[in-house]
Parts: structure tokens; sequence; C-alpha cells
């Protein structure tokens, strides 16, 4: 839970401070390669923080003024409703967050002794 | 096995990578177009917000904007360099994407940002010579110190405000299409012009006639295609005077009598083989159908003249135009600009009002070239070979090698396809022919343009029109004095009759132009007996005119209603004008469906087709949304026009160009047994009443095939099918299917992808009273509520009054909001 929430919150400052996106990328997997104590939970990490910064950012857009671009982008991806680009996003963020923290871990274990590790799922959320 | 889970799983993380930071195809960046923080969702109600004051380096003093409830500025700036410095600032506030698109799409640039896909359409408009006429024409604006100086300080108004764009405050279009903005220059304002010149004045049927002259003969041409169309009120009412003694008109040379002599010398291709001779992309459509009229002070209950005036191009959003008032010592003006040029282009100040129609003159011709070899490096002129200049076109191309194209130019202009090179999709190129284009010469439009807005009287309103060069417009014209004038603007070269109606001899160097129509004897009227003047795109004078202007104008109808309402006027208000351009009588059907219905009298006919016979009949010929009739009219008046001329056409040619609607109306009405309602593909006689009956058959045929039996689904609005599509046609992002009156032939000219781009009337008193409406909404952003918030009332007809300022200071309850930019000290 830790993890998930200091992942969150440097994605955020990070965001906030440039017009990167792919911070969602760079920053669960430097957690992934240094700190996760499994490929599990590196995973869950970066998929929860990113989909949940993800997702809550363009909620909060969404009611504030961005309903209408929301149906617009919505449309172009040949999609009915506006709502669905909250979860589009969310998923976009997840998957790719998921998928750095978890090649970050693999990493990681590069430089690990064999044996050492036991992938136990899940220990630290 | 862990150095191969590593790599698998840094390979697999550097794809999602790449994936989603780049486009791929039709599909968007997507980690960049998604990200809440800088991507589309930073696109929606946030960026309404209005400036807030500014402080911009390259102002010299203080201007100060005032927007009003509906995003319109209203521009208060000391001088005249710093008014038009925001004018720029202001257009790419609320435009920048649309504007520098347009740019890089007629400039033959699409293909950086597109892709491969855009290559074809790029060489076109390189071909075309778009580039090469804006550079030059942004050379020839040093010329002219005080053109120089508004170019420039509107550019620098542009890149001030990209200079001061965020990665999240671009415009959508670049996050979807994944580029940002490069600096404006005046070659850009140049191509804004170009464009124009292209979609108003860039057709031609030349080549299309020249194949039909060969087929059908002169004579037959010469009744289908007339140089004055039977039913035409040309817009110089008939008997009036021209006060000017004609300069010598140039002969027509024996050479281009020859039959043949003006084709390609090259015969191994025929001139017209483009893909398909479009129904509208040769003649004018009634898409390019605008209406202008001006009323006298005797006609209206106010005694103040009133000038009305809808211009029609394609619908497009973001809109074509934006709403702004300009005002610095000299100038208070208001009207509507182009996002990307500087100044009002239609519009009134304290004084005066205009607003324009195409002109619709022949300012484009084709010179077929005789080159030496096939190296082409020369080509005969005057019996002497002269050496072909050759410009490299360098088309850089996303995601792929850039192609230098080159492309020759001879003295007339450029050779925009070579023989054996396929057709373009956009338009019909003779092959080995080198294009002579008004639109290529250096123009000064933006002077005239920045004139009109400062011109007080009529003298003025002339002396403007001066520089206005391409393309031709109809202005009309009222002023606070009480004069109403009209005028065919432009520059027009002295021509014999019908030179430049069929492809010219580039070899021959009396098919040259050899001079110019003199200003001072373009047709125009001030003042007429009848209290009004108005035009609908139709021929500009009659056959008393000395000059030869150009034969392929706009049909009879809209015209012809102008004048008929107006003649039957008194007491005109603003208000009656406005009901007047929401009019939707057609006058083909009212013209010609009594007499067409005749011949369907003693048929017997079907239910269906009885049930359609009686819709017709009962019709007021009114384009009416909810009504059938029009459906019913317009498939039939197709199956008659198929019917009669498409056996005319000449082997090779897959569809006959269509006459235009009044000689069809004229040939019904007055020549009946004309021999060219026979079907000459079967051996029997037709008649007019056999190809009326067999054209009402087979029309009902088709639509109840299209629209099953009839109902809601025959509805005219909903057969037509308007859209206000985007520019870049990206899905979503326009409107679809929207339900509304009116036709191309009716004053009210609303086609299914055109129709009037801006609307308005004003009523010039002591101080102009004005409405005004186009479809579409300030914003340029798709996620604006400001965006398309026009639509509803423009489709309604119901216009805006438009707030006209007379000072910075004006505590007027519609101005929301007030900007103050600031040069740096």
């Amino acid at each position: 839970m830790t993890a998930i929430l200091v992942c969150l919150a440097v994605i955020l400052v990070l965001q906030l401070l440039t017009p990167f996106w792919w911070w969602v990328m760079i920053v669960p997997f430097v957690y992934g390669a240094a700190a996760a104590r499994s490929g599990w939970t590196a995973f869950q990490t970066g998929f929860i923080a990113a989909g949940l910064l993800w997702g809550a950012g363009s909620a909060y857009y969404y009611l504030f003024g961005s309903r209408i671009i929301a149906g617009q982008v919505a449309a172009m991806f040949g999609l009915e409703r506006a709502g669905l680009m909250i979860a589009a996003t969310a998923l976009v963020a997840a998957g790719a967050a998921g998928a750095a923290a978890l090649a970050g871990y693999a990493v990681r274990m590069l430089f690990r002794r064999s044996g050492k590790q036991a992938e136990v799922p899940g220990t630290d959320v | 096995m862990k150095i191969i889970r590593a790599a698998v799983s840094l390979l697999v993380v550097a794809l999602i990578f790449w994936g989603l930071n780049n486009s791929h195809g039709r599909i968007p960046p997507l980690g960049k177009l998604m990200n809440p923080f800088a991507g589309f969702w930073q696109n929606g109600e946030r960026t309404d917000a209005l400036p807030e004051d500014l402080v911009v380096d390259g102002l010299a003093g203080k201007v100060r904007i005032l927007w009003d409830t509906r995003r319109v500025p209203h521009i208060f700036a000391e001088n005249d360099t710093d008014l038009y410095f925001a004018q720029g600032y202001v257009a790419a506030l609320l435009r920048l994407w649309q504007m520098e698109f347009q740019v890089l799409h007629v400039g033959g640039r699409l293909a950086e940002i597109v892709g491969p896909a855009a290559l074809p359409l790029d060489r076109f408009h390189r071909r075309f010579g778009m580039l090469w006429a804006a550079e030059k024409m942004d050379r020839a604006f040093a010329d002219h110190s005080e053109t120089r100086r508004i170019i420039d300080a509107y550019a620098a108004g542009v890149n001030a405000f990209i200079a001061g764009l965020k990665t999240r405050d671009l415009p959508l279009e670049y996050k979807i299409l994944d580029y940002r903005p490069e600096p404006w220059t005046g070659v850009k304002s140049a191509l804004l012009l170009m464009s124009m010149s292209y979609t108003l004045a860039g057709g031609s049927m030349d080549p299309a006639m020249t194949a039909l002259r060969e087929a059908l003969g002169e004579d037959i041409l010469d009744t289908l295609f007339p140089y004055h169309s039977p039913l035409v009120e040309p817009v110089i009412p008939k008997g009036t005077s021209w006060d000017f003694t004609p300069v010598p008109i140039p002969p027509v040379p024996e050479s281009s009598r020859k039959p043949g002599a003006n084709s390609n010398p090259n015969k191994n291709e025929p001139a017209f083989a483009g893909p398909i001779l479009r129904p509208f992309g040769t003649r004018p459509g009634p898409g390019i159908g605008s209406n202008n009229w001006a009323v006298s002070g005797r006609l209206t209950q106010s005694g103040f003249p009133i000038l009305c005036n809808d211009m029609h191009l394609g619908l497009n959003l973001p809109a074509v135009w934006y709403e702004l008032q300009l005002s610095a010592p000299g100038v208070r003006v208001r009207g509507v600009s182009f996002p990307g040029a500087p100044a009002v282009v239609a519009g009134f100040n304290e004084n005066i009002a205009w607003g324009y129609t195409n002109g619709g003159s022949d300012i484009l011709d084709w010179y077929a070239i005789t080159f030496k070899d096939e190296s082409r490096s020369e080509y005969l002129y005057g019996g002497q070979w002269r050496k072909t200049m050759v410009r490299e076109e360098e088309i850089k191309i996303r995601g792929a090698d850039h192609v230098v194209d080159r492309v020759l130019y001879t003295h007339h202009g450029p050779v925009v396809r070579l023989q054996g090179e396929p057709a373009f999709d956009v338009a019909d190129i003779p092959p080995d022919a080198a294009l002579r284009w008004l639109a290529h010469e250096p123009s000064n439009e933006i002077l005239a343009l920045h004139r009109l807005n400062r011109a007080a009287h009529h003298d003025d309103f002339v002396k403007a029109l001066e520089t206005w060069s391409s393309p031709a417009q109809n202005v009309a014209y009222v002023d606070n004095r009480g004069d109403i004038a009209i005028v065919h603007a432009g520059a027009f070269p002295l021509r014999w009759k019908g030179q430049g109606r069929y492809i010219l001899d580039g070899a021959d160097p009396d098919h040259d132009w050899p001079g110019w129509i003199p200003t001072e004897h373009l047709p125009l009227v001030k003042n007429p007996e009848r209290g009004f003047v108005s035009s609908a795109n139709q021929a500009p004078a009659g056959p008393d005119y000395p000059y030869y202007l150009g034969w392929n104008y706009v049909s009879f109808e809209r015209g012809a209603r102008i004048n008929e309402i107006l003649a039957e006027s008194v007491d005109i208000t603003p208000k009656d004008m406005i009901r007047m351009q929401n009019d939707v009588l057609g006058l083909r059907p009212r013209k010609v469906l009594p007499a067409l219905l005749n011949h369907l009298e003693s048929e017997r006919l079907s239910d269906i087709e009885t049930w359609c016979f009686e819709q017709l009949r009962g019709w007021n010929f009114e384009y009416r949304w909810d009504s059938p009739a029009p459906t019913v009219f317009r498939e039939f008046w197709n199956a008659l026009n198929r019917l009669i001329w498409d056996d005319e056409r000449p082997n090779g040619m897959e569809r006959m160009p269509r006459p235009a609607g009044d000689v069809t109306i004229d040939l019904i009405l007055n020549h009946p047994e004309s021999a060219f309602f026979d079907d000459k593909t079967t051996p029997e006689k037709e008649t007019l009443r056999d190809i009326a009956r067999l054209a009402f058959r087979d029309a009902v045929e088709k639509l109840e095939e299209r629209r099953g039996p009839p109902g809601d689904a025959w509805q005219w609005g909903k057969v037509k099918g308007t859209r206000i599509g985007h520019l870049a046609r990206i899905p979503g992002l326009g409107r679809d299917n929207l339900v509304v009156d009116g036709d191309g032939t009716a004053i009210r000219a609303v086609g299914m992808d055109w129709g009037p781009s801006w609307t308005m009337v004003v009523e010039m008193g002591s101080e102009p009273r004005a409405w005004g409406i186009y479809p579409g909404g300030q914003s340029g952003n798709p996620g604006s509520k400001h965006y398309d918030d026009f639509i509803d009332d423009w489709i309604a007809g119901e216009p805006y009054e438009l707030l006209f300022l007379k000072s910075a200071d004006d505590d007027h309850p519609r101005i929301v909001k007030r900007t103050v930019l600031r040069g740096v000290k």
C-alpha cells in the first residue's frame, strides 16, 4: 500500500511539473528495479498506482469541464459514451506502468543470486 | 534464464513505450493523448477562460480587448501596427490549429504531418504553384511598406501567442496528430489568400470543353454552354449605360478557329483524361453560391440603406470565419475575418458596409505546350525554342524519406501534369499544359481590405478595391450618405471573346493575355433607378458589356428570386431582410415543374408514383426540411438531366458535363421539339414527353429502392443530410445529420456540406445596426462550448444582433471580460 502511494505521489509531482506522459512507466520501472519484492508485487503496484492516478485525474477533469472533449475523443475511437474515456485512460496508464514495473523487477533479478528470491505474491501490498 | 526474462521484459516495455509515444496510421500517440495532465483532458472548458492581462513582447502601446458573451473580441489599439499584432494574437488564441493546418494543406505540406497518404495531394498543390506563388506574393508585400508592416505585425502577434503556449495548452488536433505549431510567416498569410483563390477561382472547364468541341462541334457547344445564359438577369441590370470608351479588344486569332487547334498537340491521350468529370468539380457548384444585395433608403422603413450578404462555402469545423471588431485611431470596423490573415474581410464600419459573392469570371487558362523532346527542357513559343524553368519542390514525409518533385515552368506558368503521369484525384488536369492563373500574380488584397476597413464613402470604396486582384468578387456596398453600389471587382485579362474557354495554344504568342481590362471599366452600378443592387454568382454583365469576362457562371435561380422579392418590396426592415435570407422558394421547380407535370397527366401511374405526382403537384416550391416534395423533385430533375444529356457525351468521356439549369429549363419550356430530347442510344425517337415519363418512373423507383415506402425517410432535410465535418476529417469532431431547410438553387442555399458561411444584415444609419451568424463558434477547440454554439441558431435562421462598441470604455452588459495587452517596457 505504501509503495502504491509513494509511486502515485512521485508520478503526480513529476507529471504536474513536466508535460511528459512516460513518468507512468519510468517511476514504476525504478520501483520494480529498486524495491519490489516480487514480480507480482511490482506489477500490481505499478498497475494500481498509475491506473489510480490517471483514472482519478481524468475523472476529475471529466467532472470539471472536460466532458464534451471526452465525448468527442470517445467518438473518434468509436466509443459511444464519454465516461468510457476515463476507464480507457486508466487502463493505458495501468497497463504501461504494470509492465514497466515488472520489467524493472526482472532487471533487479539479474543482480540477485539465484535461489534467494522467493516469488511470494502480494506481500507488501 | 533470468537474462532472457529481463531481456524479453525490457523489449516488451520498450515496445509499449514506442507504441504509446508515437502515432500509428490513424491511431494517435495514446500515451501523450490520454495523459490527464497534458493530453486531451486539458482541452476541456478550462481553455474557455479568457486571457488575463498580459505583457507581450512586440507591442508599442497598450491594447485593450473587450470580449462579449459570444466570445467576440473587440480590439482597441493605439496604432495600426499594434492593432494587427493583437488581431494575430487573438486569431491564434481562438484558432491556431486551424490557421496552420489550412496553410499546410494548401502549401503542399500535409505529408509532413500525416505521412505518405497525403503525398499525392501535396504534390498536386506544389504542382499547381501554390507555394511558389505565395512566396512571390510575400516578396511583393515588401514592395509596399504599409502592407509589409500589416503582415509582419500580424505574424508577430501569432508568434507571441505560440511562444507562450505550453504543451498541455496545445489545441487538441496537435495532440491527436502529434506535432507542434511552427512560427507564422507572411508566406502563410499569402497561402491563406491563395487557398481562397483556389476554392473560388481554381476550377476550369477548359479541358472538358476542348474535348466536347472536338466531338460535338462549336455550334452545339455554344447552344449547350452559351456565353449568356437565357434566363439570367446579370448583376449589372440590363440597360445600365457604360460610362467609358472601351480600349481595343484583341482580335480572335485565326489559329484559334482551326478545329482542334487549341487542344493538346500530343494526341496520345485525350485532354479530358481525368478519372471522372465531377458533377461540380469543374462547374461552379451551387456550393460556391453566395448572395448579396443592398437596398436604398427609398425602399426601407427607416430611410437608411440596408446591406445583406451571405457567403457560401464548404461547411467545416472550426468554421472558416471568426467575428471581431478592430478599432484604432482612424478605424472602427466590425465583421468577420479569416483565421490567418489580417483585417476584417466582410463587415461594416461607422460609414460603410460591404459584402461579397464570388465573381466567377475566368481567370484561369490552360496552354498546351509543345516540348522539343522527352527531356522537356525546351518548349515552342513564337516559332522559337525557349528554355523550360525547373523549380524543385521538396516534400517532407512523416516516417519516410522526403521526395523532390521537379516542377516545370514555362512563361505561362507551371506544367501541373506531364503526359503519361496518372491523373490527380482532386482535379481534371490536362497533360503537358501550362497553367496561367491570375492568382499566381503577386497582388495586394490585404491592402484592399485594410483600406476597405477605413473607407468612409463610395470613392474610398472604389479606391480600396483597386488593389483587389483575385478571386474576382461582386462586392455590394452601402454607406450612411445613402449610396448603394455593386462592382465586379478583380483583375481581368483583356481577351478576345471566348479566349480561355478551350485549352489555348502555348506556342502561339497571340494566345497570351495581352493586357488588362482597365479598372475603371469594370462592371459597376451605383444608385440604380430600381433602388437596389444584387448578385448571386450569376454573369456580371449582359451582352452589351464590351469586354469578355467568361461564360461559366451560376444559373439564374437565386439571382432572379432576390430581384423578384426586392422589386415588390417597400418599407423594408432588417427583419424582412433576415426573413429573405431564409427564403427557400426554388425558382427552378416553380418554372419548370408545371410543364413537366403536364407531360405526366394522362400517364397510368402506380400507387407510389401517384403519391409522388401529388406531392409535386401540391408543392409550394419551398425547400422545407420536412417536405418530401423537394426529394422527389431533385431525383426527377437528376434523372431528367441524365436522360437528356448523357447520350450526347463523346466516346471515352464517362459523364457529360451538365449544361446549366437555365439551359435545360429553356429547352423544356421553349424548345420542346428539340432533338436533344431524343435518346441517341435507342432506335426510337423520344420526345420530351417520353423522357419526362421515363425520368419520373426512374426517379420514383430509385427513391423507393433507397428510402423504402414514402415516409419520414423521404423528408428533404433527412435526404439532404447536412453535415459540418471537421477540417481534417477527424471523426467525432464534426456535426452530422443536421436537418436544415434550403437548397443550392434557393436563396438559403444550404446543401449537404455547403451553405451560408457568414450571413449578415447591416442597416446603415448614423450608428449602424447589424445582425450576423455563421455555422460554428468562435473557439477552434472541440472541447469548448464555443466550438459549435452558433449552429442551432444557424439552422433556425436566427442571426445575432452584432455588438459594435464605440470605445474601450463602453460598459455594455454583454461584455464579459476585459484583457489588456502591454508591450515589454
